[in-house]
C-alpha cells in the first residue's frame, strides 16, 4: 500500500468512527443506534486492519479480525436481542434534545481537537494527527451516557467510550499487544452480558428501565 | 539469617495452619509454631548481639520491582529480640487464652502475621521493605483490635481510631523516606546513609520532622497519643502485651534510625523536639494512669508515660551527640534501650495479669474487683513483681533503667548550650515527678485489686489463671528479676546496639560487672548487694520480732483496727484513692463531675436518691481532635448534597471532571 492511499484508508475508516458517533447521537430509535454500533465497530477494524498492512504486523491483524468479532458482531448482537425483547425501543425523552446535542457535540469536537494538539506535537505522524477524532468519540459517547434514560443507550454510550479508546489506543500505539486487546475486548462483551441480565431483571421488577426511577434506592 | 528467615517463614506457616485447622488442635499448633517462631529469631538475635556482626539477606523474588531486603544488624537485633520474648509469652498465654472470637480462625491467623510484622520491621532495610513490613502490622493489629467487634461498641471505635491514626503515622513516614531518596535515587538504608549529605538542611528537617510523626504517634507520644489508650485495652490481652511491649517501642526504634542512622544526627533542635515530646507524654501518660478506672487502660496510659521517658533518652542522646558530648550520648542511649527492654518485660505481663484478671471476674472495672490476692495467688506474684519493676523499686528492672536514665540526663548539664541544659533540667524534673505519679497509679492498680474485701461477687468468686497462662506470666517475670538484680549482664549488648544507633564507637561507660558501675565514677549499684543486706537485715529483724513478741497472735482483718465490722463499702476506691491528685490536677485533667439529685415528692429537704458520676476524658482528645473529627463530618454531611441517586448527576459529575481535567492539562 502506497502512503497517500493508506494515508486516505486511515483517514475514511477513523472519520467513519466519529461519524457513526454522532448518528448514534442523531438518532433516537435504539434499533437504528444499534446499527450504528455495529457499523463504527466495522470501522474500528477497519482502521486496526490499515495499520496492520501498512506496518506489517500480524499480531495488529490478529486484534482487527478480534474487533471485528466482538465489536462489530458480538456485542451489537447481544445488544439486538436486548432490543428486541423491549416493545418501546424508541428513546423517550433525552435529558437534551437532539439538536441541542448535536451542538455540543460540535463543541466537544473542537475541545477534543485543543487538547490533543500536545499529544500530537510528541510525534507527528498521519495516525497520530487522528487522535481527535478518537478524543471525540470517547467524550461524545460519554455525553450519550450522561444524557440518556434509557438502559440500553446507556450501554451504547459505554461502548462508544470504549470504541474510543480503542481508536485512540490503535492510533498512538499501532495496537497494544494481544493479550491486553484480548483482554478489554472480553472485559467489554462481559459488561454487555451483566448489564443485559440486569436489563431483563430490571423490566421484570419495575417494568420499565428508565434509568431515573432508581434514584429511589438510595439509602 | 538463617534462622531469622526460619522464624519468618514459620510465622507465614503458622498462619495457613491458623486458617486451615479446625477445634481446638488450631490454638495449640498455632501456639506452638508461634513459640518455635519467637525461639528462632531470639537465637538470631542473640547471635548478633554478642557477636556484633550484622547479617543480611536480599531477594528479588518477593517484592515486585523492589526486591526485598532484611539486614539485623545490632541495634535491629535488640528490638528482634524483645518482640521475640513478649512473643514466647504471648503464644504460650494465647494458647490457654483462646476462646470464640480470640481462637478464630481470622484473629489467630491475624496473630501470626502480627508477629511476623514485628519481626519483620527491625529487619527492613529498605524503604519498601520498611513499609510493607510497617503496613502488614498496621492492618493486623487493627484487625486484632476487632477481635470482639460484635459485643463492644468500644472495640469498634477503637479500631476506627487506631485505623486512622495509623494509616496517617504511615503516610507521614512515607513521606519523610520520600524526601531522603531524593539525592540517593535508591531505596537501601546502606545508599540512603551514604547520600544523606547530598540533602540540604532544610530537606534533612522535613524528612526528619515528618517520619518523627509516623513513629511518635506508633510510640504514643503525646499529642499522638489518643489511639492508644482506646486500642490497647480492646485487644486480647496477649495482642495487648505485643502491642505495648514491642509495637509501640517499634515507633522508638523507627526514631533512631532515621534520625540518627540515616539522617546522621542533625540539627540539635530535632532531639530537643524529641525530648519535650517526652516530658510531655511521661507526664500526661502518669497523670492520665493514675486517675484510670479500667486497669487495662489504665495500663495504656502508663505505656505512654514509660514510651515519653525513653523519648527523653533519645532525645537526650540525639542532643549530646549533637553538641559533641559522645559518651553522655552514648550513657542516655543505652539507658533508654535498657528502658524499652526492660518495659517489654514488665508491662508485657501486667497486660497478661490483667487478661487473667478480666478473664476471671468478667470486668476490667478496678471499682468492682478486690480481694483478689488470696482468690488469684499466681496473678497476684506476677503482678506484684510486674508492678514493683514499674514504679521503679530497687531490685527490679524498671529501677536499673530509670537509675541509669537519671545519669544520662544528669550528665547531659556538662553541656554548654543552654537549651540543652534548660532541656535536661526539666527533663529530669519530668522523670522525677513521673515516677510519683506512677507509684501512686500503681499502688492503686494493686492494693484496689488485689487488696481489701471483693467488690462484687465476680470478684469474689474469681478463679486463678489456667497453668499455661500462669507459666507464660512467670515468664515474662524473669526480664523483669534479671535486669534488676544483673543489669549488667545485659549492658555489653546494649552497647553494641547504641554503637550502631549512634553510629559512634566510644568505649562503653560502664565498668562490667553484674551492677551498674559507671566509668566517670559519679555513682555505682550492686543490686545482688542490696539484695544481700536486705536479706540479712530482715532474717534479722524477724528474729528479732520473734524474741520480742512472745505472746499469742489474735487474727483480724487488714486496717479494721482489730473489729470486723468493715463491708466491702467502707473501702478506698479506684477513683476515691485518686481523687486528691485529680483535685490538684483539676486544670490540666479536666474531670466530669455530675451529681444527680432526686427528691422526695413530699418535701424537697429529703433525697429520694443521688446519682454522682465521676469521668475523667483525655483533654487532648476533646480540645483537638473532636473540632477535626466535626469539621469533617459538617463536610461530608454537605458533600451529601451533591448526591441525590441520580446516576444520571453521578455520570454528568463525572463527565464535568473529565473535561475540566483536559481543559486545564492542556
Amino acid at each position: 500500500m502506497n502512503s497517500s492511499s493508506y494515508i486516505a484508508a486511515l483517514e475514511i475508516s477513523g472519520g467513519a468512527v466519529l461519524v457513526f458517533a454522532l448518528l448514534t447521537l442523531w438518532r433516537r430509535d435504539v434499533k437504528a443506534n444499534v446499527r450504528m454500533l455495529r457499523l463504527q465497530g466495522v470501522s474500528l477494524a477497519c482502521v486496526a486492519g490499515v495499520l496492520a498492512l501498512h506496518q506489517h504486523d500480524l499480531g495488529l491483524a490478529v486484534t482487527a479480525v478480534l474487533v471485528l468479532s466482538v465489536k462489530g458482531f458480538v456485542a451489537p448482537e447481544l445488544l439486538h436481542r436486548v432490543v428486541r425483547r423491549d416493545p418501546r425501543s424508541r428513546e423517550t425523552a433525552p435529558l437534551v434534545n437532539v439538536p441541542a446535542s448535536l451542538v455540543t457535540a460540535a463543541a466537544l469536537i473542537v475541545i477534543s481537537y485543543a487538547v490533543s494538539t500536545k499529544i500530537i506535537a510528541l510525534a507527528p505522524s498521519p495516525p497520530t494527527r487522528l487522535v481527535p477524532i478518537g478524543v471525540a468519540t470517547i467524550l461524545v459517547g460519554y455525553f450519550m451516557l450522561v444524557t440518556r434514560r434509557r438502559a440500553v443507550s446507556q450501554i451504547i454510550g459505554l461502548l462508544l467510550v470504549d470504541n474510543g479508546i480503542a481508536l485512540v489506543t490503535f492510533l498512538l500505539t499501532a495496537g497494544v499487544p494481544l493479550i491486553v486487546e484480548l483482554g478489554a475486548s472480553l472485559d467489554v462483551l462481559l459488561v454487555v452480558v451483566v448489564l443485559q441480565v440486569l436489563l431483563a431483571n430490571m423490566r421484570e421488577r419495575l417494568g420499565t428501565t428508565d434509568l431515573d426511577q432508581l434514584r429511589e434506592l438510595r439509602d | 539469617m538463617d534462622l531469622a528467615l526460619l522464624s519468618l517463614v514459620l510465622c507465614i506457616v503458622g498462619a495457613l495452619l491458623a486458617l486451615s485447622l479446625n477445634g481446638s488442635v488450631r490454638v495449640v499448633v498455632t501456639g506452638i509454631v508461634g513459640i518455635a517462631a519467637c525461639l528462632g529469631a531470639l537465637a538470631a538475635a542473640l547471635r548478633v548481639l554478642i557477636d556484633g556482626n550484622s547479617v543480611s539477606f536480599h531477594s528479588t523474588l518477593l517484592l515486585p520491582l523492589s526486591g526485598i531486603d532484611l539486614t539485623l544488624d545490632p541495634l535491629g537485633a535488640l528490638f528482634v529480640a524483645v518482640t521475640s520474648i513478649v512473643g514466647i509469652a504471648s503464644c504460650l498465654y494465647y494458647i490457654g487464652y483462646a476462646r470464640d472470637e480470640s481462637g478464630s480462625r481470622l484473629s489467630l491467623s491475624m496473630f501470626m502475621l502480627f508477629l511476623l510484622s514485628l519481626l519483620l520491621v527491625p529487619m527492613a532495610s529498605s524503604v519498601m521493605t520498611w513499609m510493607f513490613a510497617w503496613e502488614i502490622m498496621a492492618l493486623s493489629s487493627m484487625l486484632l483490635i476487632t477481635t470482639e467487634h460484635r459485643h463492644s461498641q468500644a472495640a469498634r471505635r477503637a479500631a476506627l481510631w487506631y485505623g486512622v491514626m495509623t494509616q496517617l503515622g504511615a503516610g507521614s513516614i512515607l513521606l519523610g523516606f520520600l524526601i531522603m531518596t531524593l539525592p540517593a535515587h535508591a531505596q537501601t538504608f546502606t545508599l540512603l546513609e551514604q547520600h544523606a549529605g547530598g540533602l540540604t538542611s532544610l530537606e534533612r528537617s522535613a524528612a526528619f520532622i515528618f517520619s518523627l510523626i509516623g513513629f511518635a504517634s506508633k510510640a504514643g507520644a503525646v499529642p499522638l497519643h489518643v489511639w492508644l489508650p482506646k486500642a490497647h485495652p480492646e485487644a486480647p490481652s496477649p495482642i495487648s502485651a505485643l502491642m505495648s511491649g514491642s509495637m509501640v517501642a517499634l515507633g522508638i526504634y523507627g526514631i533512631i534510625r532515621v534520625g540518627l542512622t540515616l539522617l546522621g544526627g542533625g540539627s540539635l533542635w530535632w532531639w530537643l523536639v524529641v525530648t519535650s515530646l517526652g516530658v510531655a507524654s511521661a507526664l500526661f501518660g502518669a497523670l492520665h494512669a493514675t486517675t484510670s478506672t479500667d486497669i487495662k487502660r489504665l495500663l495504656a496510659y502508663s505505656t505512654i508515660d514509660v514510651m515519653g521517658l525513653v523519648l527523653l533518652g533519645v532525645g537526650a542522646a540525639g542532643a549530646m551527640a549533637a553538641t559533641h558530648h559522645h559518651e553522655v550520648a552514648h550513657l542516655a542511649m543505652v539507658a533508654s534501650l535498657l528502658l524499652i527492654v526492660a518495659h517489654s518485660g514488665f508491662k508485657g505481663c501486667l497486660f497478661l495479669a490483667a487478661g487473667a484478671i478480666e478473664r476471671s471476674t468478667g470486668t476490667r472495672n478496678l471499682d468492682q474487683l478486690g480481694g483478689l490476692l488470696s482468690r488469684m495467688r499466681v496473678t497476684a506474684i506476677v503482678f506484684v513483681v510486674a508492678t514493683l519493676s514499674v514504679m521503679a523499686v530497687p531490685l527490679f528492672s524498671g529501677f536499673s533503667s530509670e537509675w541509669l536514665l537519671f545519669e544520662g540526663l544528669l550528665g547531659g548539664f556538662i553541656s554548654h548550650n543552654s537549651a540543652t541544659s534548660i532541656a535536661m533540667l526539666v527533663s529530669v524534673t519530668a522523670l522525677a515527678l513521673t515516677g510519683g505519679l506512677t507509684a501512686i497509679a500503681f499502688v492503686k492498680a494493686f492494693g484496689i485489686a488485689f487488696l481489701g474485701q471483693p467488690r462484687s461477687s465476680n470478684a469474689e468468686h474469681a478463679r486463678d489463671a489456667s497453668p499455661t497462662m500462669g507459666v507464660a506470666m512467670f515468664f515474662l517475670c524473669i526480664p523483669s528479676i534479671v535486669l534488676g538484680l544483673a543489669p549488667g549482664s545485659v549492658i555489653p549488648l546494649l552497647n553494641r546496639a547504641s554503637d550502631v544507633g549512634l553510629r559512634l564507637h566510644v568505649a562503653s561507660p560502664l565498668r562490667p560487672g553484674a551492677g551498674l558501675d559507671l566509668l566517670s565514677s559519679r555513682g555505682s549499684i550492686e543490686p545482688l548487694l542490696i539484695l544481700a543486706v536486705g536479706v540479712i537485715a530482715s532474717l534479722g529483724l524477724w528474729g528479732l520480732l520473734r524474741l520480742v513478741a512472745r505472746g499469742g497472735v489474735r487474727r483480724a482483718a487488714a486496717w479494721s483496727s482489730g473489729r470486723d465490722v468493715l463491708t466491702p463499702r467502707m473501702q478506698y476506691t479506684a477513683t476515691s484513692f485518686a481523687e486528691p491528685l485529680q483535685r490538684v490536677f483539676v486544670d490540666v485533667l479536666r474531670p466530669d463531675n455530675d451529681l444527680d439529685v432526686t427528691h422526695e415528692s413530699e418535701s424537697r429537704y429529703y433525697e429520694q436518691h443521688l446519682a454522682f458520676l465521676n469521668r475523667v476524658d483525655d483533654t487532648i482528645e476533646n480540645s483537638i481532635y473532636q473540632p477535626v473529627i466535626k469539621l469533617v463530618r459538617r463536610a461530608g454531611t454537605a458533600a451529601l448534597r451533591l448526591q441525590n441517586g441520580s446516576i444520571h448527576r453521578y455520570l454528568a459529575l463525572g463527565f464535568i471532571a473529565l473535561l475540566v481535567v483536559l481543559v486545564v492539562l492542556t
